[in-house]
């Protein structure tokens, strides 16, 4: 799919220097819609930044709300009342009777008898024995943005959760391209050989379906958290990469630039990442927005299968998760908020990628 | 061109070699110990044994690895561990229904999409054209879980247009009836990267010479567009088709899920739940061949399009 | 698609000409004629929450496969369908069995004349049930080719069948006409089995459905595709099945019938009675299962009176009110609430064996206890389970012999106390608000889990129990199977499991703690010298007061311990539309359907359906 899009910009993307990036720059300056998307894309990593920091949201995990506490935009202004909770203690689901109280006695007296606590000396030193405990709570009864079933703020949790599925978007993109990249280049440069067994390799890889290739993955790593869910991405998400890069680095090994270097004993390793690497690092700069913005959407997936975040961890996706079956019940709130602002830095993010398309595309611009 | 064929046919043996390999070393490994499932809510080691040996798990891994390779070279991989149900009637059955979902959104989303592009990128840069790719970005950004879950809840439940869920017996009643919905779900998400790409494709073509010759001979503009632009754009439009064939085969599993459509993606999610092994070499085993034959045929189309094309 | 049909209808009769109208208009006349002769047909549609396995009856072990086979074979007994607690009656058999020999022989004597459905297997000709059936389905519940989930119920127990089952294992062939000394068949319809042991609970393992009886001509000419063949003497057959997606039942032709003539023996039963006494069963013809696995789909499919029961789950605020009644838009539909408590209990163990949590030391006992009393049920019950469950305060849980409703638990929510236990026993509490191991050791709980979005929700209370008393928790995903195999080899710290009454006898829980059942179904590996001897006393003894004394020791024992954290059991709360009579939830039976009516005139025609 991908190097189809790209395609058109490497055919251009040949001779160039700093001219290049500076007349991309130029090109992309006059494309609002480019810029408006910039500007979002920009203001969600400014909130990544915040919340990793602890700035923000560094409270999403404390319950400062009732259970699914409704949404109140006027809240923002004037913040509800708090409402206070009991922590009900129903331990007892029958109110016993007299009588049934002193048949416990006695089982009780019987039990004692033949039952040894080694504690029990200590915990009625502790005052074990008659103690209740009633814990009372000042919640508020609804959120600017509502809350979810604990009485978590939604708001926050978006907050915290753009910051994982950003992060694990953007770390997993980088991971499948570097991954893609290193293998395409490997294979396209030295061709032969190493090329048979890379591109073997990339053949089974993708043979496989990309259900049980993740569930499989997902497996073999066992423990959760965010790094999983990022491994678990990066591995299975390499091959378009590696398919793209690798055709750039045949066409490339046979121009003339290469050539010379090769005439003047540069050894290959530079050529690979020096040489040619700038040449085609536009495609490798699409390519991760591209996988960025794919990779977002596919954590909501992994959360549904069980392989999303840590307990201690929000993401978007464990939010609509969670939210799922919430709607049906009028609660829209974490669904709307989670989705809404997936939807929103998704589509920045893709409009972003294709300004920068077209502004590295000069043809584009020779013909309007 | 039959030895071009015939080469890539036996580039096949490797690629499936490796196949078997990371399936077997990914799911005997790692992928649970069935016996334990089998043995149900109490079990000893005895039991254990018994089940590891009736199953043949208990054998040596060269041994089971012949025998998968057996399996593939007769097609007959067995009954499935869980519910002694043949592996072959499995995939018979359960592939129906995700063709009958995923065949028509295939071939509904390819031509509206290829429709789509074409008009919009001879609008290039007006405002029907941002106006569309826009609308189409944000379509695409919602999540597919979000589309399910707002869907039915809102055209199924609320306005009642179709059923919440389900599935019949006769294609008809199911193409018209029950597939309605995840059709209409698949062309949200799916519409909209297919419209962007194939416009780009588009775009391409549109600014070569042999469109501003036809131009100056006074072709009319339709027949510029849909004849002449239309068929060379089509050459990267099929290899995209092609390369996604193999995924009508797995369905979209999340939407088999929430509308309880006995598919193929249900079935491996259901088979990796159960490790229930034989399920799943087979499943992957028929989706590792038809990705290897969906790119020869690529590979064939493109030539058969295009003949300046090289096969090497 | 009502909706749609009609449009269509609506537009299709417009373009007709008059003579095609006439025409119609007379069709219609006969069919309607025609359609008042026969009865309309009554068909049940309900839906299974997970894809059923097969109808082999002791080759599967999940709740919806037992569910069918229950409907289609039958047992030598089964359970009064209004008694509570849980009753036997006799369903093949002709009375409860005699039990002599101090309660290890027991004799059935069979009704003659009960017939299994027609089935190419048997020729054409009728096939009548004798003793010799179940004998045949004892034995083939061990052999080791079928390798049965529920050998464990008969291993150890008739005389002679280990024997038989460990010969197959070195020969390779199960000997089925071999003749085996605890399963005899004196005449034609009388069976007699001798058990190794006195059992008081056998009868219970005679009406589990697993041991139902299977015709061996139809289990030998299927061989291997026997899980599609179910052949039995129950009073349905299966009609159609799409794995996976869709289990039709119907009426058996051939089934002797049944009387409704049970007594009410709860509030509400009186209306159940009159609704039902005297009729002939079963009276629903067909009966449509569709597999749901998405909870939503199944609420809103049943909200569209596309199914007929309505699990109420997560969606308590749309059926309840303030008060945990039916709304009244509910009752104005005419839905009828059933509400009943399962005969299960959740707990989650801790690894004796496990060098942080394990052993019986003081210090142990009390991080245990304190972790088990640091958990807020409450909570758990109002957030997770919607107000649909109650505390379990015994392992034997509401409904099961052996339960008393006094016992008051031990290790009650208190993390107060929690915090002042683990205080005493040297727990400090480090600079990260963590507290280490006496010994300055670090401590870290390792929870296992598994991955769907239910556990997660555990998981979430967890941790904030943990943090309330200042004990690192960690979550460690798996498979359940790897879950089974790490806790059989006692290496699992911590899981949260669910046990389900197989009959309703206390035995039938307290096994799960009994030492010597470690590396089988006691995963905590929890090996007590007085709970084991507690247990072995109550092995000997008939349902009795001293037996109900040992449970309670048995309980109290476990607490002192800190062996389980005894969690809930499930409140079902099942809605079911007005046309539907006589339900009500069984605590053992699952296959309800055979005692329910359908009020035709109230169910929605079925014109809709293709």
């Amino acid at each position: 799919m991908t190097e189809a899009i790209l395609s058109s910009v490497t055919t251009v993307a040949e001779k160039r220097g700093n001219g290049f990036w500076s007349l991309a720059w130029q090109r992309f300056r006059d494309d609002r819609v480019g810029l408006v998307s910039l500007v979002i894309v920009a203001a969600f990593l400014v909130v990544v930044l915040l919340s990793a920091t602890g700035l923000v949201a560094g409270n999403w995990n404390q319950e400062v709300a009732i259970h699914d506490a409704p949404p109140d935009l006027w809240g923002l202004l004037k913040p509800a009342a708090p409402a206070v909770v009991e922590n009900a203690m129903h331990q007892e689901q029958v109110t016993p009777t007299a009588e049934s109280i002193e048949e416990w006695k006695n089982i009780e007296a019987m039990l004692s008898a033949t039952v040894v606590d080694p504690l029990a000396d200590t915990l009625q030193a502790l005052g074990a024995d008659h103690e209740t405990v009633a814990v009372v709570k000042e919640k508020r009864a609804s959120l600017p943005f509502g809350g979810d079933r604990w009485g978590r703020d939604v708001l926050s949790k978006t907050i915290k959760g753009s910051q994982t599925s950003i992060i694990v978007g953007l770390s997993a993109a980088l991971l499948a391209t570097l991954l893609g990249t290193v293998l395409g280049a490997l294979a396209g440069y030295y061709g032969g050989r190493i090329d048979d067994a890379l591109n073997w390799f990339y053949n089974v890889f993708s043979a496989i379906p990309y259900l049980l290739l993740i569930l499989a993955v997902a497996a073999v790593l066992q423990q959760r958290g965010v790094t999983t869910v990022i491994l678990i991405l990066g591995l299975t998400g390499w091959s378009g990469v590696f398919r793209l890069i690798r055709a750039e680095y045949i066409k490339h090994r046979g121009r003339e630039y290469v050539q010379a270097a090769h005439a003047f004993g540069v050894p290959n390793r530079r050529i690979l990442f020096f040489h040619i690497l700038p040449n085609v690092f536009h495609v490798v700069l699409v390519n991760i927005s591209i996988l960025a913005v794919g990779f977002i959407k596919a954590e909501v997936i992994l959360s549904y299968l069980g392989f999303g975040v840590k307990v201690d961890e929000v993401s978007w996706g464990s939010m609509l998760n969670d939210a799922q079956g919430e709607l049906i019940l009028g609660r829209w709130w974490e669904l709307v908020a989670a989705g809404g602002a997936m939807a929103l830095l998704v589509t920045a993010f893709s409009l972003l990628t294709d300004a920068m398309r077209d502004a590295m595309d000069p043809k584009i611009q020779k013909a309007s | 061109m039959t030895a071009y064929i015939i080469r890539r046919l036996l580039q096949m043996i490797p690629t499936m070699l490796g196949v078997v390999l990371l399936l077997f070393v990914l799911f005997n490994w790692v992928g649970g110990d069935p016996a334990y499932i089998l043995a149900g809510k109490m079990s000893n080691e005895a039991q254990i044994a018994n089940i590891r040996h009736q199953l043949g798990v208990d054998q040596p891994a060269y041994v089971q690895i012949g025998i998968f390779l057996k399996q593939i070279v007769t097609a007959d991989f067995g009954s499935s561990w869980s519910t002694n149900e043949p592996v072959s009637d499995i995939l018979k059955t359960r592939l129906g229904p995700s063709l009958t979902v995923m065949a028509p959104l295939m071939v509904l989303g390819t031509l509206l999409a290829i429709a789509l592009s074409l008009v919009v990128a001879r609008l290039r840069r007006s405002l029907t054209d941002r106006t569309v790719m826009v609308a189409c970005t944000v379509g695409m950004s919602v999540s597919i879980l979000v589309y399910i879950i707002v869907f039915q809840y809102v055209f199924a439940y609320r306005l009642g247009w179709f059923p919440v869920q389900g599935w019949g017996d006769s294609l008809w009643t199911n193409l018209t009836t029950f597939a309605v919905l995840p059709i209409l779900i698949g062309l949200c998400v799916g519409l909209a990267p297919d419209l962007r790409l194939y416009r780009s494709f588009v775009l391409d073509e549109i600014d070569q010479d042999y469109v501003r010759t036809a131009r100056a001979k006074g072709l009319s503009e339709m027949r510029i567009l849909w004849i002449h632009v239309l068929r060379n754009a089509s050459i990267p439009i099929v290899t995209c088709v092609m390369s996604s064939l193999p995924a009508l085969l797995v369905g979209s599993f999340l939407i088999e899920r929430f509308f309880s459509i006995p598919g193929i993606g249900r079935e491996v999610l259901l088979a990796v739940e159960r490790s229930d092994f034989p399920v799943i070499k087979a499943i992957a085993v028929y989706v590792a061949f038809a990705t290897m034959f969906a790119n020869l045929a690529a590979d064939l189309i493109y030539k058969a399009v295009d003949p300046r094309v090289e096969l090497k | 698609m009502r909706l749609r049909w009609d449009g269509l209808k609506g537009r299709a009769v417009r373009r007709l000409s008059m003579k095609a109208m006439l025409l119609s208009l007379a069709w219609l006349i006969f069919s309607l004629a025609a359609s008042t002769e026969a009865a309309p047909l009554k068909v049940l549609r309900m839906a299974f929450q997970t894809a059923e396995t097969g109808f082999d009856p002791p080759r599967v072990s999940d709740l919806y496969s037992n569910t069918v086979n229950e409907a289609i074979f039958e047992r030598l007994l089964t359970y009064d369908y209004l008694a509570r607690p849980a009753r036997l009656i006799p369903m093949t058999a002709t009375a409860l069995p005699e039990i002599t020999d101090g309660g290890k022989t027991y004799t059935f004597h069979l009704r003659p004349g009960i017939r299994f459905s027609p089935d190419p297997a048997f020729g054409g000709k009728p096939r009548e049930l004798t003793a010799a059936d179940y004998v045949y389905s004892f034995k083939r519940a061990l052999d080791p080719k079928l390798r049965s989930p529920w050998a464990f119920m008969l291993e150890g127990k008739i005389i002679g069948l280990d024997a038989l089952a460990e010969a197959a294992k070195k020969s390779g062939k199960y000997d089925y006409d071999a003749e085996v000394e605890g399963l005899k068949t004196p005449d034609r319809y009388t069976l007699q089995i001798r058990l190794r042991e006195p059992d008081y609970n056998f009868s219970y393992i005679a009406a589990h459905t697993p041991f139902s009886a299977v015709a061996r001509e139809v289990v030998e000419k299927y061989g291997d595709d026997t899980m599609a063949h179910p052949v039995g003497t129950g009073p349905y057959v299966l009609k159609q099945w799409t794995r996976g997606a869709r289990i039709v039942l119907e009426k058996n032709s051939e089934y002797r019938g049944r009387v409704w003539d049970f007594a009410a023996s709860e509030d509400g039963d009186e209306e159940l009675v009159r609704e039902m006494q005297g009729k002939r069963l079963p009276l629903i013809d067909r009966v449509e299962i569709s597999i749901i696995e998405e909870e939503q789909s199944a609420w809103l499919a049943f909200n569209r009176k596309e199914l007929d029961f309505g699990g109420v789950g997560s969606f308590r605020e749309q059926v309840f009110d303030e008060k945990k009644e039916l709304k009244p838009e509910w009752r104005a539909q005419g839905v009828k609430l059933s509400r009943a408590i399962a005969p299960e209990v959740t707990y989650t163990f801790f690894n004796f064996r496990d060098p942080v949590v394990g052993g019986f030391s003081k210090e142990k006992r009390a991080l245990r206890r304190a972790i088990i009393m640091a958990y807020n049920r409450d909570e758990e019950i109002d957030v997770i389970r919607k107000g649909q469950a109650i505390l379990a305060t015994m392992p034997i849980p509401v409904g099961v012999v052996g339960h008393d409703s006094r016992y008051q638990p031990l290790n009650a929510y208190n993390p107060a106390l929690a915090n002042k236990l683990l205080d005493a026993y040297g727990f400090k509490k480090g600079k990260n608000g963590f507290r280490a191991m006496p010994d300055g050791t670090p401590l870290l709980l390792k929870f296992a889990t598994g991955t769907t979005a239910l556990e997660r929700q555990f998981n979430e209370l967890w941790k904030k129990a943990m943090d309330s008393i200042g004990v690192r928790i960690e979550f460690q995903p798996g498979k359940f199977a790897d879950f089974i195999k790490a806790s059989q080899a006692c290496q699992l710290q911590m899981w949260g499991a669910a046990w389900t009454a197989d009959y309703p006898d206390g035995d039938n829980f307290m096994q799960l703690l009994y030492g010597p059942n470690t590396n089988q179904s006691n995963h905590g590996c929890y090996e007590s010298k007085a709970f084991d001897a507690f247990y072995e006393a109550s092995r000997k003894l008939p349902d009795s007061p001293e037996r109900n004394r040992l449970f309670l020791e048995m309980t109290r024992q476990m607490e002192v311990d800190g062996a389980w954290a005894l969690g809930l059991s499930r409140e079902s709360n099942t809605l079911i539309r007005p046309w539907v009579l006589g339900y009500k939830k069984h605590p053992i039976l699952s296959a309800t359907w055979v005692y329910l009516d359908i009020d035709t005139e109230k169910a929605p025609t079925k014109a809709e359906a293709p």
